[in-house]
């Protein structure tokens, strides 16, 4: 406030505002400590599970013990099934099966659902002709839906990507809707004082606004995906982790099992946490703490 | 910069309501407004909550459609948002996504405003060394306090270094004391610059301090009850003469009579 006003001098850019904190103990502490005390209580959860298991007088076909599990599932990632094997008994082999469903399947879900919910937020005949369609499918359990497909596509990796598709689509195609119109009325009415027509409101203010939105649809994607990717492989299939945890049951491979299970939660959470470190990268004024 | 004889806003018999598609009825949210605005006049528009001031200038920048009369800007009737009007939100409406320079350069991706890049290079600085925001080019509006969000708000409307200043409750939310500061900001900015300005507030001093003149609109539908000419010179805001002075009592006085009976009505039910 140069000229008018000496007597006010809050908010002046002094530049020792802003200060070195370095790297203090306290400072490497805030940022570790979700991972540290994460790891110890998994690593106790872990040891109690081993504890329970050898001493407990716990049949090990109903909980086998940890230490069994991490070796099935280190001996299952590190080998691959033979040339011209039938059946692999390698996780690896089915995880690279479920994991490429799911990425086809969600690539899929989004290439469609991202513009689909863009239109039907942006165009108000769309999105009357669409929402009854939407909403029908999206309340209607997806699982419903596998022994028509079945039906349709046999038991084929279409089939299996079609259902990841269906159960990943909707949330992506409602969060993009959603995002489109609860954007701000001021910042559209900003952006045509200032000139936009009709294009440039939608790429300048409606698409940055809603990237957010269409961000945790996917996440939610994700999560439903993975619901859609063991249930099309328990169904109907003879590749991949829903395949494997079936067939692993049934000859009784408890700790075969679990492994396929604690991959599966490993591959779900990572999933997540990447779409939610996007987010994060991509909105920050999301994530300020207000209090 | 000396108020011309040149009438730079005139509005005629202008009427703008809004559909009620529930109630399946109409509402008239101004009615019949007549007023005449100079180049370089600084108008301010008072009255209680609901009256009709945002639809206002709301109308004169073209944000929303006319139902009857008309609004001219420099003769030519206005349809459509243009360069030549610019506006101060009050809720700040800055894009959260961009940095403070990308906001304040955001009218010019918009629209070509004819000017070089050396050109907007220049006035983005000069906006922001006028709103005393320099060293924040990079700062995302979430890190700025109030203050300082509507400062970018007022540098990006300047950017554009529009003839007619909008100005929407610009300082409702800000502290008494930066408010005080924008204000005397925003006197100076105005007349410095010749701009025309249509600014509305609340506040009856903040109305005597910056209007050249103050429209009294009254509540529901929205006419114009009275125009109160201020004739106090230029720079108030530094003036101590001019607080004390009995004028200005007698003015604050009238002002506040002349809203008075309308938020009374506004609070006795409608
Ligand atoms: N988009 C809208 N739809 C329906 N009514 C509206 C709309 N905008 C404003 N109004 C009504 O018009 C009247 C005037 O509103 P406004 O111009 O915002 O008043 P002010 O800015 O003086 O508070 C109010 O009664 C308000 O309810
Ligand atoms: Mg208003």
């Amino acid at each position: 406030m140069a000229k008018a006003t000496e007597q006010i001098q809050y908010e002046t850019d002094d530049p020792n505002r802003i200060q070195d904190v370095g790297w203090t103990f306290k400072e490497v502490w805030r940022r570790t400590r979700g991972f540290v005390v994460t790891s110890v209580n998994l690593i106790i959860f872990f040891i109690l599970w081993e504890i329970v298991t050898t001493y407990g007088n716990i049949n090990s076909l109903f909980l086998p013990k940890a230490s069994a599990m991490f070796q099935e599932l280190w001996i299952g990632m590190t080998t691959r099934a033979p040339e011209g094997a039938v059946f692999s008994g390698s996780i690896l082999d089915h995880f690279l099966h479920s994991f490429k469903n799911l990425m086809t399947g969600l690539a899929i879900a989004m290439a469609i659902g991202i513009p689909g919910g863009l239109l039907m937020g942006g165009n108000k005949y769309v999105e009357s002709i669409l929402s009854p369609y939407v909403w029908a499918l999206a309340s209607l359990p997806r699982i419903a839906l596998v022994p028509l497909f079945i039906l349709f596509l046999g038991f084929t990796t279409t089939m299996q990507v079609t259902i990841i598709v269906i159960s990943a689509v909707f949330p992506i195609v409602i969060n993009a809707w959603a995002g489109v119109k609860t954007t701000e009325k001021s910042l559209l009415a900003a952006a045509k004082v200032f000139g936009a027509n009709r294009v440039q409101l939608y790429y300048k203010v409606v698409l940055p606004y809603t990237l957010p939105f269409i961000i945790s649809g996917i996440q939610q994607g994700i999560g439903r995906g993975l619901i859609g990717v063991v249930i099309a492989e328990l169904f109907g299939g003879s590749n991949g982790l829903g395949y494997l945890i079936q067939r692993s049951a049934d000859t009784f491979n408890t700790a075969m099992t679990f492994a396929v299970l604690l991959l599966l939660i490993v591959m779900s959470l990572s999933l997540i946490n990447f779409t939610r470190w996007l987010e994060a990268k991509v909105a920050p004024w999301r994530n300020v703490n207000h209090l | 910069m000396q108020i011309t004889n040149e009438n730079i806003i005139v509005a005629e018999d202008l009427t703008i309501s809004y559909d009620l598609h529930r109630e399946r009825k109409k509402l008239i949210a101004l009615q019949d407004i007549n007023l005449e605005i100079k180049k370089g006049e600084f108008v301010v528009l008072v009255g209680p909550s609901g009256c009709g001031k945002t639809s206002f200038i709301n109308a004169v920048s073209g944000l929303i459609p006319k139902s009857g009369g008309s609004v001219k800007v420099r003769g030519e009737e206005v349809t459509a948002p243009g360069p030549d009007r610019a506006m101060v939100f009050q809720d700040y409406a800055l894009l959260p996504w961009r940095t403070v320079e990308s906001n304040i350069r955001l009218p010019y991706e918009l629209q070509n405003l004819g000017i070089s890049e050396e050109e907007k290079k220049q006035r983005v600085k000069n906006c922001l060394e006028l709103v005393d925001l320099a060293g924040f080019e990079k700062s995302f509006p979430y890190e700025l306090s109030g203050g300082m969000k509507q400062r970018v708000g007022i540098a990006r409307a300047l950017a554009t270094n529009p003839d007619i200043l909008l100005a929407d409750e610009p300082f409702a939310a800000i502290d008494a004391m930066t408010r005080e500061a924008m204000q005397a900001e925003m006197e100076r900015i105005v007349s410095e610059t010749g701009q025309t300005c249509v600014f509305i507030t609340h506040s009856i001093d903040e109305a005597i301090l910056l209007g050249d003149r103050v429209v009294v609109i009254s509540y529901r539908p929205g006419k114009i009850k009275e125009i109160v000419n201020i004739d106090f010179p230029r720079p108030r805001m530094n003036n101590s003469e001019v607080k004390i002075s009995k004028t200005y009592a007698e003015l604050r006085d009238h002002i506040w009579n002349l809203v008075k009976d309308e938020a009374m009505q506004t609070t006795r039910g409608e």
